[in-house]
């Protein structure tokens, strides 16, 4: 512990300093929305011709919702049988399956556009939501299954000795062990889809199907006037909310789980 | 240990993540492969051209243009977001009052979504309107015609490199925190009781132990660094010209421009590069334990 005033002067001058060139970009963006206009260009935004902005706030919560939901169930029951059930095959499944963590969404574009736009799904949420999940259920089956290691194997053999089966273990004894583990891997999930941009883009072309990143573009245009801009920011504030809110109320999870992935893959 | 009496159960538990995410991942892997070596434009049928794209994407000089953009991109981000994060971390781990709050405001970047945040910059950053140069010149460091082109040729790659620490920092300070706080307390009373320093204990005991950290927040850093597109596609959009494309801006551009042969042979550049380093990370990860 530092007790020294003028040392303690320095690291307050550090941070507050750090501080100031974080708080900046977002005071410019609040500064700029009330600019030119006022705080009218909130309303504009919120009855904007084309920009429908609880549209793009609904798109963003149904892809981020499903695929959170569709990851947390499945990269559970993979977790589950890769950490407790032994089979063959397992360390080698395993070990295709991480080795895909390195595929970035950016290299495949042109399969992923072609494989969605060919089984008909291009354009659809669920389109969406199928490489969503693929690409961000890895991450947390790597959660899960550390997780799962961490409990021991005793409380199945006792609950195998009170006749459960393989799904009732999973239901009734390790889900409810499971509570931290899970809620971080959907935050995680919900944050990574919810923030996604590439594969909207890719893949959605009606704009009644744009998440709120691609809904931004739907504010833009070749010429921007300075009133234009301001309505840009109040939009981009309006569209950050939710995320701020996700944020306030999640910050333990969220900050678990990108820590838990990243200190042991 | 075996829970399971049945032998094929265990494989209707990982079929949904092996169906949607391994089949789909590797089918696009291979697709990719298969595709860099024809003459494919998103449409028509394939015609096998052999290495022909790859001999054409060694001779682009856009594609060293990109390559070198991901370099400096990689080394600036991970050194800068490190040094920062360090440093936040070490100040914070001293429990100063406040810190807590310190800590949530830096890291609440993370949160938020990269397009979001990139067109904020992009606005902000703009060279004859933008708030960065209006500042600027309101505290007399620019003169009053004059701008500085933050998303031009020269400053492009350095303005998203910016965005990407604004974003990121927070996460190798969270990184580093959870690291200091695993160093035993007995390590530092111990130094304290032989009569060093915090600057003695800062070099002695807490940098030495954070080393296997800061080896996962390089990999991790190299690996975020080619999966990166939004931030560079919505504010320099790899321009001007191509001066700031990334590998993956200059794929996506070629894909849009009809070249899907070509893009799948910068997209296995991407990949082979992407397999190497994560081997890399799992070698890291395994000296650490």
């Amino acid at each position: 512990m530092v007790t020294r005033i003028p040392a303690r002067v320095a690291m307050y001058a550090v941070l507050v300093f750090l501080l100031a060139l974080w708080a900046y970009p977002i005071a410019v963006a609040v500064w700029k929305s009330i600019s030119v206009g006022g705080w009218n260009n909130y309303n504009v935004v919120l009855h904007h011709p084309v920009f429908d902005y609880w549209r793009a706030i609904g798109n963003s919560f149904l892809l981020a919702g499903v695929s959170a939901l569709v990851i947390m169930v499945i990269s559970s029951l993979a977790g589950y049988a890769f950490s407790k059930m032994r089979f063959a095959g397992r360390n080698l499944l395993y070990g295709l399956l991480l080795a895909c963590l390195a595929v970035p969404v950016a290299a495949v574009v042109t399969p992923l556009f072609f494989s969605v736009n060919s089984v008909g799904l291009r354009d659809t949420y669920i389109g969406v939501i199928v490489p969503l999940v693929a690409f961000n259920v890895l991450m947390m089956l790597l959660i899960m299954r550390n997780h799962f290691d961490t409990l021991p194997d005793e409380l199945i053999e006792a609950a195998q000795l009170d006749g459960c089966g393989t799904l009732r273990i999973y239901w009734a004894v390790l889900l409810p062990l499971s509570g931290p583990a899970l809620a971080n891997v959907g935050v995680l999930s919900f944050v990574y889809s919810w923030n996604e941009y590439l594969l909207p883009n890719l893949l959605i072309a009606s704009q009644d199907k744009f998440p709120v990143t691609q809904a931004i573009s739907l504010l833009q245009d070749n010429r921007m006037s300075q009133e234009a801009i301001s309505q840009l920011y109040a939009g981009l504030i309006l569209m950050t909310i939710p995320s701020i809110v996700v944020y306030l109320i999640a910050q333990r999870f969220l900050q678990a789980g990108l820590t838990a992935g990243a200190v042991k893959s | 240990m075996g829970v399971g009496a049945n032998r094929f159960k265990p494989y209707l538990y990982i079929a949904p993540v092996l169906l949607l995410s391994g089949v789909l991942l590797y089918y696009c892997v291979g697709f990719t492969a298969y595709a860099s070596l024809t003459d494919w434009n998103g449409l028509r049928r394939m015609n096998f051209i052999g290495l022909e794209n790859y001999l054409h994407l060694v001779e682009d000089p856009t594609f060293w243009t990109a390559l070198k953009n991901n370099l400096i991109f990689m080394v600036a981000t991970v050194a800068i977001q490190a040094a920062l994060g360090l440093l936040v971390a070490v100040i914070c781990a001293e429990r100063l009052p406040g810190s807590t709050f310190f800590k949530a405001v830096f890291f609440l970047p993370i949160a938020m979504a990269p397009a979001i945040i990139a067109t904020v910059f992009k606005y902000m950053l703009e060279a004859n309107y933008g708030s960065l140069n209006e500042s600027l010149r309101a505290i007399g460091l620019l003169g009053a015609g004059e701008v500085i082109q933050w998303l031009g040729k020269d400053l492009g790659v350095w303005s998203v490199i910016i965005i990407n620490v604004f974003q990121w920092m927070g996460f190798s300070m969270m990184v580093y925190f959870g690291g200091l706080m695993a160093i035993p307390r007995e390590l530092h009373e111990a130094a304290v009781i032989d009569g060093a320093g915090w600057w003695r204990r800062l070099f002695s005991i807490i940098l030495p132990s954070l080393r296997g950290t800061t080896s996962v927040l390089i990999v991790l850093g190299i690996v975020g660094s080619l999966k990166t597109f939004d931030i560079v596609w919505l504010t320099t959009g790899g321009g001007p010209g191509v001066s700031n494309h990334f590998l993956s801006t200059f794929l996506y551009q070629a894909r849009s421009d009809r070249e899907a042969g070509y893009s799948s042979a910068i997209g296995m550049v991407i990949l082979v590069i992407a397999f190497l380093l994560s081997l890399a990370q799992i070698k890291v990860s395994e000296r650490r334990r």
